[in-house]
């Protein structure tokens, strides 16, 4: 499936679907879930953003281009979805998380994850898109339609604001 | 702020969905998927085909309809001069009638 183009998905049908679904449907839920820090809810919003790149198949002319679109419907629906239910959202709001805990510091990545789910709906998409994706400011603008500034700048103060929350709630500094 | 970039990249790890998550989009795009023939009139060959075989029956049909108009005009018209001429065979056959009848007449005085 690497260089198998969309177009060529098309031709073949349902099968490779699956195949560019399979490959990634970690990423298109991970972004949902960290966003939305709801199980139910991400898988909702994941498999409407796989349902409408099922239609729109015929227009992705490669798998890059594919996972490009997948990156940047996925953050815009969560987005919407954010600001539809007006998730401003208190810390004491936000349900616990129901995934295994990650390695490392399993209360660290617990508190910050919380946090991350109490950021205005723009800061958590560009902290989901820095730290999860691994994407450089330049990448995010072009995901999410801004300008680089607007990202860079985004990105600074949501980490101060998430320093800032963490060091409020456990009295810890974080360097 | 190294510290900080580090556990957040360690909490925004990549998880799987839920297990079946792919067997129920799949069942989805199957039910979203279109029909055979919505398929097979999506080729653009295809619809320009059926769009041509279309006005060819329809002026196949008017020509034949025009052709049944004139013919059933052409057979009034025919049954029209039958009838004409039979009524002027009637009547020239009752003139001659008259006339052998009154041949006969002036035959017997």
């Amino acid at each position: 499936m690497a260089n198998t183009t969309a177009m060529e998905m098309t031709a073949v049908g349902l099968s490779d679907f699956a195949d560019l679904m399979r490959a990634n449907q970690s990423m298109v839920f991970s972004i949902a879930y960290h966003f939305l820090h709801d199980r139910a809810v991400a898988e909702e919003v994941a498999q409407d953003v796989f349902l409408q790149l099922y239609r729109k198949r015929s227009s992705l002319e490669s798998d890059s281009h594919a996972m490009a679109w997948l990156r940047k419907v996925t953050c815009h629906r969560c987005i919407d979805y954010a600001r539809r239910r007006r998730q401003t959202v208190a810390l004491d709001d936000i349900p616990e998380p129901e995934s295994e805990p990650a390695p490392g510091d399993p209360l660290m990545a617990h508190r910050l994850r919380r946090m991350i789910a109490s950021l205005p709906p723009k800061a958590r998409a560009v902290v989901v898109l820095r730290y999860q994706e691994d994407l450089e400011p330049e990448e995010i603008a072009g995901v999410l339609g801004w300008r680089v500034n607007t990202v860079k700048s985004q990105l600074h103060r949501s980490l101060k604001m998430l320093r800032q929350k963490f060091d409020r709630t456990s009295g810890e500094r974080l360097s | 702020m190294m510290r900080l970039e580090d556990e957040l990249r360690n909490s925004l790890r990549r998880e799987e969905p839920p297990e079946g998550f792919a067997e129920r989009v799949l069942a989805e795009t199957a039910k979203a998927a279109p029909s055979v023939w919505r398929r097979l009139f999506a080729l653009p060959i295809l619809r320009w085909a059926m769009a041509g075989a279309v006005c060819l029956m329809l002026a196949v049909a008017g020509i034949e309809y025009k052709q049944a108009q004139q013919e059933q005009a052409h057979g009034e018209a025919a049954k029209a001069q039958l009838m004409r001429a039979l009524h002027i065979t009637a009547l020239k056959l009752q003139l001659a009638q008259e006339k052998v009848r009154n041949l006969e007449a002036s035959e017997k005085y």
